[in-house]
């Protein structure tokens, strides 16, 4: 049998309040607004500039971005000093 | 902390133009490459750089707009400015390629037959698939606008609902054509007139392409909640891209797929000293 709005609760064990047994659309659940949380992180006075202000990850990712710039760099003026050498024609 | 005394945005320094100008060496150092040395290392490398760029500097743009309200009214006026430039810009880019085509039906040559389409080539119905594609992207402008005003209204369901129906025209839109590609009877290298067709409607689909992943871009952030119904700059800028792509088509299909189809009996009758030569 279905339960009872009263008796309905959250994973959290909080009761459902009667009318918002309505609230709730028929797909799946509405994501959470998290803009407030991601303001609170960008907007903190910790000098870091906006790249890597986002945590550890943002660090990772610009480390990763950075050596393929360095080594990019090298490896095509590898590729130059090689194509301004003559070519042995077969 | 120092606060700013007036309403325009001092960016962060950011290292991104720096990798993003070496993407674009490697991509092309990389080309080169590849086509004389057949190694294709410089050139995957210049693309994932590339990539990562455009990631990273963009999702500093949602940062700076969205979480740090960098984009007060006269930034955003700036940022209004920018994207209509870039996509008067783009304008040009296919108005050359318009040029091209028209340069060469309007007066085809003997070696052609003296004729448009040239002697051998069997161009496209344009009533058959080229019509279907032209329906797919008028709705498709039609959802976008749908979405715009959804957004406007805080309508969010709604929203969601129709960019999601936008972008899968779009989708359906790049289906159509790469089995058109795939099925056409004539290749890029029929003579000028698969140079034209092919370079203008493939660069038009690579437009296509880049459209839906801005309005994809676009979809999830509003799942996020990052637009409001008073500030969501981003969407409108895809939405304008999104309708410029259109009305390219839209004279892609009036000129090359219609006009450039249709057999003028004037034209037909081939110059009594030049024989046509299959191209």
């Amino acid at each position: 049998m279905s339960p009872k709005a009263e008796d309905m609760t959250f994973t959290r064990g909080e009761k459902l309040p009667r009318l918002a047994s309505r609230a709730f659309s028929s797909s799946a659940r509405q994501l959470k607004n998290k803009v407030p949380e991601s303001q609170k992180i960008f907007q903190e006075d910790n000098g870091l500039p906006v790249h890597i202000k986002g945590g550890t990850g943002d660090v990772l990712l610009y480390r990763a971005t950075m050596t393929l710039t360095i080594a990019g760099t090298c490896y095509s003026l590898y590729w130059l000093l090689i194509a301004s050498f003559p070519q042995k024609k077969e | 902390m120092a606060h700013q005394v007036h309403a325009y945005h001092m960016v962060d320094p950011s290292p991104w133009p720096l990798t993003g100008a070496v993407g674009a060496l490697l991509l092309t150092s990389g080309l080169a490459i590849w086509m004389h040395f057949h190694s294709m290392t410089l050139l995957t490398l210049g693309l994932i750089l590339l990539l990562l760029t455009m990631y990273q500097w963009w999702r500093d743009i949602v940062r700076e707009g969205t979480f740090q309200g960098h984009h007060t009214p006269p930034v955003q006026k700036g940022l209004r400015y920018g994207m209509i430039l870039f996509i008067t810009s783009e304008v040009f880019f296919f108005l050359g390629f318009f040029w091209a085509f028209y340069h060469s039906s309007l007066a085809p040559t003997p070696e052609l037959g003296g004729c448009w389409p040239p002697t051998g080539i069997t161009p496209l119905d344009p009533f058959e698939v080229p019509l279907l594609n032209t329906a797919v992207l008028l709705a498709s402008g039609v959802t976008v606008t749908w979405a715009h005003h959804s957004i406007m209204q805080g309508h969010r369901k709604e929203a969601i609902q129709s960019l999601t129906l936008t972008i899968l025209l779009g989708f359906y839109f790049t289906f159509l054509q790469a089995m058109e590609y795939y099925e056409a009877p004539f290749t890029i290298a029929d003579g000028v007139y698969g140079s034209t067709f092919f370079v203008a409607t493939g660069f038009h689909g690579l437009h296509v392409i880049i459209g839906s992943t801005f309005l994809a871009i676009c979809l999830l952030r509003q799942v996020l909640h990052h637009f409001t119904s008073e500030h969501h700059f981003g969407f409108e800028a895809a939405a304008w891209y999104w309708h410029f792509v259109d009305v390219v088509w839209l004279f892609l299909y009036i000129s090359i797929y219609w006009w450039g189809s249709c057999l003028s009996s004037v034209e037909r009758m081939p110059v009594i000293s030049a024989h046509p030569v299959l191209v």
